[in-house]
């Protein structure tokens, strides 16, 4: 029987994330270990109380950094699996935006993975939220990505 | 207009607030070959002076890569205009 190296799922979606399917996933006999994240919708930002979110994405570049990310996560903690799906489109108050779940023959490396792995979404995937308030829309403040250094424009150095 | 020896077609797309200011997220331009990131950005900000202001907070990539600004452009390349990212 041959089993896939790493049978990551990473996916964008404009439904409600089924968490219970992506811990499933992850979630193998030779674990010890399932570590979730699960990123909500909060009803207030920066003292304003929050009607809904508007997720947008650069959905095919996104997905590649989503998969590099989980690539790294192999690279750098010894887990079994990981799972990622990120929310697109109208999101309420409650609701599930990112949800990322982590399997790992030990707690430890689960836990350190799925932390580096929404911290890393967070900086560096080109997702963006609206937030709608009672009195207007903002675009949530946000993190600049690390870019390659200027100077000696060379050709594609990847 | 100035006759150019060169010009190549290239895809350009704006997200978040850029998006809003260029009017839609997804526009061409014709510019000479091997020119800039920059100059390209420099030709919608003209066009739409709104969109200069966030020139110092924003990156940019081509064909999908995060890419300095100086990255000289070639017939159908890709390049979008990112705001501060918000995901999570």
């Amino acid at each position: 029987m041959t089993v896939p190296l790493h049978d990551d799922q990473i996916f964008f979606t404009r439904e409600a994330i089924d968490a219970a399917a992506l811990i499933g996933h992850v979630r193998a006999a030779e674990d010890g270990a399932v570590v979730t994240f699960d990123g909500c919708v909060r009803n207030q930002s920066h003292g304003r109380h929050t009607l809904y979110l508007d997720y947008e994405a650069y959905e095919s570049m996104a997905l590649t950094k989503l998969r590099e990310i989980a690539a790294e996560m192999h690279t750098k903690f010894p887990i079994h699996c990981v799972a990622m799906a990120h929310r697109l489109g109208r999101l309420q108050i409650g609701e599930t935006s990112v949800f990322i779940a982590v399997s790992a023959p030990h707690r430890p490396a689960a836990f350190d993975a799925c932390r580096f792995a929404i911290d890393t979404l967070k900086r560096t995937v080109p997702i963006w939220k609206k937030e709608y308030f009672e009195d207007g829309a903002v675009w949530a403040d946000g993190e600049l990505p690390p870019v390659p250094a200027e100077a000696p424009a060379r050709k594609s150095a990847s | 207009m100035p006759v150019v020896s060169q010009t190549v077609r290239v895809k350009v797309l704006f997200f978040g607030r850029l998006k809003e200011i260029a009017g839609q997220g997804e526009d061409s331009a014709e510019i000479a070959a091997g020119a800039s990131i920059e100059q390209l950005f420099a030709a919608f900000a003209s066009r739409h002076p709104e969109l200069a202001k966030f020139r110092t907070s924003l990156v940019t990539s081509r064909n999908q890569e995060f890419a300095a600004w100086s990255t000289p452009l070639h017939a159908g390349d890709e390049v979008a205009f990112l705001p501060p990212v918000s995901g999570g």
